[in-house]
């Protein structure tokens, strides 16, 4: 990893340096030992405040919808972020031609809540990876633990921790070793309705319209959101389980076929409700439905719902 | 002091249950929230909420009008509140959120629901027993194991909690359930107040969350509106709500209507700044147009705006943001540079 | 939109979105052929099967529908050329994905009716309203306001 942090801090110097881009998106980090984030610098002399650390989980290429470059931007993208950018690319919400992507081969990052609830982050002042294993430094010393125990679920079922597209790799590709990703969902599917629909109205009580989900999703880049809209208000502001309802169905609705399952909106979520399952059953469906499709990568494919086919299965029930 | 043992606690929600709606941190799927308990409820002592106890107070929905338009005739009907209920488990922090909640809605005009809610509520305050990896309470001159605003102090001393009244209301709750209360030895009482204080030292040395030096910030940030702190800070900002709704303090609240055919109800919902709907106005003009000024809002309200006002920061240290935002636009970091 | 609160038995409320070319044209057939169908159905009529987007199914459901019916062109025959193809991969999934969430999967509906077919259209709304009925009332998405 450190190599790697070295690597990003010299790409990120040497494009703005040379003048080659105007910005450079990475990560910092913050005081605490899980906080790490999005940095956007244009000074090479501050490139040195770049970090790569198993925290940098926070997907960088959505925020190429508000920065308007003159020149191009640099970014470093991770195997999911390589996915949400082509998606963005193919919406047409990115100019691939003003940006400079770095790729970083990332086999998993830590969520910092499986560490608290082993317990080790009491007095934990950092955590580091070297190899196979997390290194927890104390003031009184340190403890190693396997990594892979650590990771956020979407990473341990992850396809492609090797980015699919850049313009340079940073570091080795590394191996993949994904569990089902359709578990929950055939787990879910397996159950009867009354339990499907209690198990996702106790997750959807929980929400509080925080836009979380929405807001980091790669897929989700309307110029105006649907749910922003005052007039027609199609999402109401009540504490309604039917809103709340409406507000979950026409969210994943609405990047069923885009969705690249990164996994973000699962990962964000401060109230814990398993979004990613909701993306993942469009997902599914439309595997079985209209064949093997993987937004983000499949770029010589057509998106799923954008064609047909006459003799597609029938809906009529 | 009175005290009562842990394996009476079971009996005791079920006793305080039953005199009005008991309000406790409740646990499920991992997350836990303040919500009514019931019957094999999993009750969390241990952590504080993740969306803070403003919402027994200031829900985040809530429908005080009702409608009804004829040919002629406007119907109009009043709700408010009239449920009595017990809010058990409040951290000080949130104890103190109160305060500056009562800034906003109790001082004229008053706002009637958030009023009538707080006189239908006792409020038990539970002491924390060590400070959270982004707890800075005593930042804002907050005990974490004391709230001087709650009408019952409770404090988790391992075998038994402490329980001791503050205000009148905490001595009729006292009343009401004494046959589950116990006396308090001398050494036991005692043990609350070493509590108080080896926690109060506690957040200071827990060396997790830096220690957060408010001393004059409010000063520093006057005349500070066009600084390049904030054109460097929002980038990274998602422009969701996470920080404003789990904040305790944060208050603002929009008005709507929901109607069909001839009748309808007014409700009013939590709205964040961090929104750009919630400065669009109907002409279309945004006079907070990009998340700069929405993020130097907030941070604004909080730490200049308010206090002006009030005379205390609209921040009680409890951290939720600082864990919860996902960017980590971490309110004890982002002010350094200014200083 | 206030069948349900009207007291005495259960009478489902079902919303059909038909498409103007075809089966709306089918139940104006049923109605000139003089056949009845239940009047639990209230039609909407749209351009195209295609362009019933999925806020006014849920919209439907939150103020009241017990079941709602999207009714367009045979495949093949789109007044569009390939509307009602394009409707047939969207509501599959959303037929599919509102079972995940626990919806009775009978609650919504695709058909595909002819300007020729009343038979069929008359056929197609008294099966649905009687199955609906048999459910009883849809308190899913519902908005208890």
């Amino acid at each position: 990893m450190k190599q790697l942090s070295e690597r990003i801090k010299e790409a990120a110097f040497g494009s703005l340096s040379s003048g080659q881009v105007e910005m450079v998106i990475g990560w910092q980090k913050g005081p605490l030992w899980w906080q790490s984030f999005p940095a956007f610098i244009t000074d090479p002399g501050e490139t040195a405040s770049l970090i790569w650390d198993p925290f940098s989980v926070s997907n960088l290429n959505k925020y190429l919808l508000n920065e308007v470059p003159k020149k191009k931007i640099a970014l470093f993208l991770k195997g999911c972020d390589a996915l949400g950018f082509n998606q963005l690319l193919r919406d047409g919400r990115v100019e691939r031609e003003k940006v400079l992507l770095f790729g970083i081969p990332c086999d998993g990052l830590v969520d910092p809540a499986r560490v608290e609830a082993t317990g080790l982050s009491k007095g934990l002042l950092q955590v580091k990876k070297e190899r196979e294993e997390l290194v927890f430094y104390y003031k009184e010393g340190q403890r190693k633990a396997p990594a892979r125990d650590f990771y956020y679920s979407k990473c341990l079922s992850c396809r492609y921790p090797n980015p699919v597209t850049c313009d340079e790799m940073l570091g080795e590709a590394v191996p993949c070793q994904p569990l089902e990703r359709f578990a929950n969902v055939s787990k879910l599917e397996a159950a009867s309705l009354e339990e499907r629909f209690t198990y996702w109205s106790r997750h959807f009580s929980r929400c509080i319209r925080c836009f979380a989900c929405r807001n980091v999703c790669p897929a989700c880049s309307c110029r105006e959101c649907i749910f922003d809209i005052a007039e027609p208000r199609w999402l109401g502001k009540a504490k309604e389980s039917g809103e709340t309802l409406f507000y979950h169905i026409t969210r994943a609705y609405h990047v069923a076929g885009r969705c690249v399952d990164c996994g973000e909106c699962a990962r964000i979520c401060p109230l814990g409700i398993p979004l990613a399952e909701l993306n993942r059953k469009f997902i599914k469906d439309i595997n079985e439905l209209y064949g093997e499709y993987d937004a983000g990568a499949d770029l010589d494919k057509e998106a799923p719902l954008l064609t047909f086919k006459s003799d597609d299965p029938d809906v009529s029930a | 002091m009175k005290k009562i043992t842990k394996e009476k606690l079971a009996l005791f929600w079920e006793l305080l249950a039953r005199r009005a709606t008991l309000y406790l941190p409740l646990q499920e799927d991992g997350v836990v929230n303040f919500a009514p308990w019931k019957n094999g409820a999993r009750v969390n002592l241990r952590e504080n909420s993740l969306v803070p106890p403003k919402n027994v107070f200031f829900p985040q929905a809530e429908t005080y009008l009702r409608f009804q338009t004829g040919a002629k005739k406007l119907q109009l009907e009043s709700l408010e509140p009239e449920e009595e209920f017990i809010l058990f488990g409040v951290r000080p922090c949130d104890v103190a959120s109160f305060t500056i909640l009562d800034k906003v809605f109790l001082e004229e005009p008053v706002d009637g629901l958030y009023a009538k809610r707080r006189r239908l509520g006792t409020l038990v305050s539970l002491g924390c027993n060590e400070p959270g990896e982004t707890c800075f309470c005593t930042s804002f001159e907050l005990e974490p194991a004391f709230a001087p605003g709650a009408d019952v102090m409770v404090w988790d001393m391992g075998e038994f909690l402490l329980w001791e009244a503050q205000s009148e209301k905490g001595d009729e709750l006292t009343a009401k359930i004494n046959e589950l209360l116990d006396e308090a030895a001398p050494e036991e009482s005692a043990s609350a107040l070493s509590l108080r204080n080896t926690t109060a030292a506690g957040e200071a040395a827990a060396g997790c969350q830096q220690e957060w030096n408010t001393a004059g910030l409010q000063e520093v940030l006057r005349g500070k509106f066009n600084v390049e702190l904030w054109e460097k800070l929002y980038h990274r900002c998602l422009g969701c709500g996470i920080c404003t709704y789990l904040c305790p303090t944060c208050h603002c609240f929009d008005i709507q209507d929901f109607s069909r055919g001839l009748e309808g109800e007014r409700f009013r919902c939590w709205d964040s700044c961090m929104f750009a709907e919630f400065t669009l106005m109907a002409s279309g003009e945004n006079p907070r147009p990009t998340q700069k000024e929405r993020v130097r809002q907030r941070f604004l309200h909080k730490l200049l705006y308010f206090p002006s006002k009030y005379g205390l920061y609209a921040c009680v240290g409890c951290g939720r943001c600082v864990r919860k935002c996902p960017v980590h636009l971490d309110i004890t970091q982002v002010m350094e540079p200014i200083k | 939109m206030s069948v349900n609160l009207k007291q005495g038995p259960f009478e489902p409320l079902i919303i059909a979105f038909c498409c103007n070319w075809c089966s709306y044209a089918g139940g104006d057939l049923a109605g000139t052929g003089r056949m009845t169908y239940p009047a639990n159905v209230r039609v909407i009529r749209v351009p195209c099967s295609s362009c019933v987007s999925s806020n006014f199914i849920l919209r439907a459901f939150q103020r009241g529908a017990d079941g709602v019916v999207v009714a367009g062109c045979h495949p093949g025959d789109c007044h569009y050329t390939s509307g009602n193809y394009f409707a047939r991969r969207r509501f599959l999934l959303l037929q599919r994905f509102l079972e995940f969430l626990g919806m009775e999967p009978e609650r919504f509906q695709v058909h595909w009716i002819s300007a020729s077919e009343g038979n069929r259209f008359a056929a197609v709304m008294t099966e649905t309203t009687e199955k609906i009925r048999a459910l009883g009332p849809n308190r899913k998405l519902r908005d208890t306001r």
